[in-house]
């Protein structure tokens, strides 16, 4: 006859099952969800200015200042699957040999629906600089605003909110 | 004394009382599943769909796990012992 043991081992499987199942079901339902916001980016200003290598005083490095604007109203991301948002703003750009750079340059954690509402008037949080050292042979660049959206349960999901219509060239370093 | 605390731990129920609590938690639990999905889509809040998943699973156990007496009610009757004529 079923002692107590069995009784909590066979409750707790079910258990595990269905929450298992509940989790799975959660993690479909985002799918449910297409909200594909878009914003606004304007890059107002891109400056360039000679300095030093913060580690190798004596290499010189080039700086890029890149001053933007970014609204955005990413409320209808916001959904009962979404713990938070993270918000990025890429430089993208292919260097001379080829490669395909992806620098991001401003980031921000949006972890309310209250603060989806992005107004931003800003310059780049992270130094932008390019492998070579020099942004002389650097070809213009793109830069798009991005987003990751970060549920409680499921697949970390990718999408761009919004993105320049022209490449900008970088000037000569100052 | 040794031997009731045992079988008090041991919360042993009959053959009846196990088959209903085998059949009342699967149905319940997928029942609840069910319900804490459709509740908490519709109020597109987490938290209610694990709370009522937890508060009523928490229900469930309090009402299953322990010997209750309503899960002993159909004890096995075993047949009378059949004398053997070894003695003759």
């Amino acid at each position: 006859m079923h002692s107590l043991y069995a009784r909590v081992n066979n409750v707790s499987a079910t258990m595990s099952s269905c929450l298992m199942a509940l989790l799975a079901a959660i993690a479909l339902s985002t799918f449910l969800f297409t909200a594909d916001p878009k914003g606004d980016l304007a890059i107002t200003n891109v400056k360039v200015t000679a300095g030093r290598d913060r580690r190798y005083r004596n290499k010189s490095q080039d700086y890029a200042l890149v001053n933007f604007n970014v609204s955005a109203d990413l409320t209808p991301l916001f959904n009962w699957n979404t713990k938070q948002l993270f918000l990025y703003l890429e430089a993208e750009y292919e260097n001379a040999k080829g490669g395909k750079n992806d620098v991001v340059i401003w980031d921000r954690i949006v972890r309310r629906k209250e603060d989806a509402f992005i107004n931003v008037v800003g310059k780049n949080k992270y130094a932008f600089k390019d492998i070579t050292n020099t942004f002389k042979k650097v070809p213009a660049a793109h830069y798009a605003l991005k987003y990751n959206v970060m549920p409680y349960v499921g697949a970390l999901t990718y999408g761009e909110a919004g993105r320049t219509l022209e490449s900008l060239e970088f000037p000569a370093a100052e | 004394m040794g031997n009731s605390l045992k079988e008090t731990f041991e919360g042993k129920i009959d053959f009846v009382g196990q088959k209903t609590v085998d059949d009342i938690s699967r149905i319940a639990l997928i029942v609840i599943t069910v319900v804490s999905f459709i509740v908490g889509f519709a109020l597109q809040s987490l938290s209610v769909t694990f709370a009522i998943f937890g508060g009523s699973s928490l229900v469930l156990i309090l009402l299953l796990l322990p010997p209750w007496p309503m899960f002993n009610q159909h004890p096995v009757k075993w047949l009378p012992v059949i004398e053997t004529k070894k003695g003759q």
